[in-house]
């Protein structure tokens, strides 16, 4: 059948079916692992996700990359759509300081009318959280040091700056894991407790999808998958990751700075 | 003894500096005409060529005073085209017809189309 349309009709794939029934059984393992502690269920739908979006993406990579279907239009519209994406993860880390701020502003009597509330020792801000700032502005800096050299056609020095970025990435989800055990509170710990991990562990969880985008950039970039004008998958990672940067900041300042 | 000190130290220097002259040739990125396929590459070339608007999706400026024996010719692909008719150049809305292979039609304010054959670019 001959076209004549910019726009990608994609033929029938059983990924969107197969995932939306894969996280059904996931929400429901994960209500098994926390009310019963029934923890098999849940690894083996985790890791069926992880196999569904591998194979997924390998889809779209062939589509993009090997059968040339990501036209001027869909880049745009890719683009897009990854803006939409972003703003909607936005407001859903806006729900969480609302949160904190309705919570932390004018503390309630059960937790003494004092924020943070009485018998919570709180992370002090000079130390691990301030290192975590300074790996995360680093990495945000190498990010857009890998994309300048990109687009001016340093191949090795973009793949150094990017593995730095990615090697930056996975040191803070390992020193937010160290701060995470060495707590003296726990996310049972009153309301206090509660918003802090709720919000540093969707934070931290960000900066794990963030980190396997890069990951996954930088397997592509070495498999010469991008070209000067087309390497959407690149750009998009480094919008995700100066996002998940820019609320670290905002984490920083009102979660453990200005308490 | 210093002998065997000044030489392993610039041999060590010297391989040094080797590995660094070969980290140091930068390879190009790919070509992006070169790394393109299927559409995106005929989408490239016929913008290589010139021709920005190869999928003709683009308003095209109509002649004021045309006739059923020289009507406004509208590109397609296909046997019919929906076209959409901004009678005058001042109008909020558009009127829509499908215009078929074959026979020129004229939209009720009076402007003649006629369907033109063009090769698809998919």
């Amino acid at each position: 059948m001959k076209k004549n349309f910019p726009f990608f009709l994609v033929k029938i794939s059983p990924w969107p079916i197969i995932m939306s029934l894969n996280l059904m059984n996931l929400f429901i393992s994960i209500v098994l692992w926390i009310n019963f502690k029934f923890l098999l269920l849940m690894i083996i739908m985790f890791m069926n996700l992880i196999m569904i979006k591998i194979l997924w993406f390998r889809d779209i990579i062939r589509e993009s990359t090997f059968m040339g279907y990501h036209t001027f239009y869909i880049k745009i519209m890719l683009k897009f759509s990854m803006i939409m994406f972003i703003i909607s993860e936005l407001f859903f880390f806006i729900s969480f300081f609302w949160t904190f701020f309705h919570s932390s502003i004018s503390p309630s009597i059960e937790i003494n009318m004092i924020w943070p509330p009485k018998m919570i020792k709180v992370f002090n801000y000079m130390e691990i959280p301030l290192l975590n700032t300074f790996t995360l502005i680093t990495s945000g800096f190498y990010i857009t040091l890998s994309h300048l050299y990109f687009l001016n056609n340093f191949f090795y020095k973009s793949m150094k700056a990017l593995l730095s970025t990615i090697l930056m990435g996975l040191y803070f989800s390992m020193i937010q894991m160290f701060e995470y055990m060495n707590s003296y509170f726990c996310i049972n710990d009153s309301i206090y407790g509660s918003i802090f991990f709720l919000s540093t562990g969707f934070h931290g969880i960000h900066v794990l999808v963030g980190t396997i985008m890069l990951i996954v950039s930088f397997i592509r970039m070495y498999k010469f998958h991008f070209s000067l004008i087309h390497h959407i998958n690149f750009e998009l990672s480094i919008w995700y990751w100066h996002f998940v940067d820019v609320i670290w900041l905002f984490l920083y300042l009102f979660y453990y700075m200005l308490i | 003894m210093a002998w065997l000190c000044s030489r392993t130290v610039l041999q060590t220097c010297r391989r040094q500096f080797f590995r660094n002259a070969v980290y140091s040739k930068e390879k190009p990125l790919p070509d992006p005409l070169d790394l393109a396929t299927g559409l995106e590459k005929r989408e490239l070339l016929a913008a290589a060529a010139g021709n920005f608007d190869p999928y003709h999706m683009k308003a095209i400026e109509i002649v004021r005073d045309s006739t059923r024996e020289s009507p406004n010719l509208v590109p397609s692909a296909f046997k019919s085209r929906i076209v959409g008719c901004i009678c005058e150049e001042d109008t909020a809305h558009v009127n829509w017809m499908w215009l078929h292979d074959g026979q020129p039609r004229r939209c009720e304010c009076g402007h003649w189309f006629k369907l033109t054959e063009v090769a698809p670019l998919g």
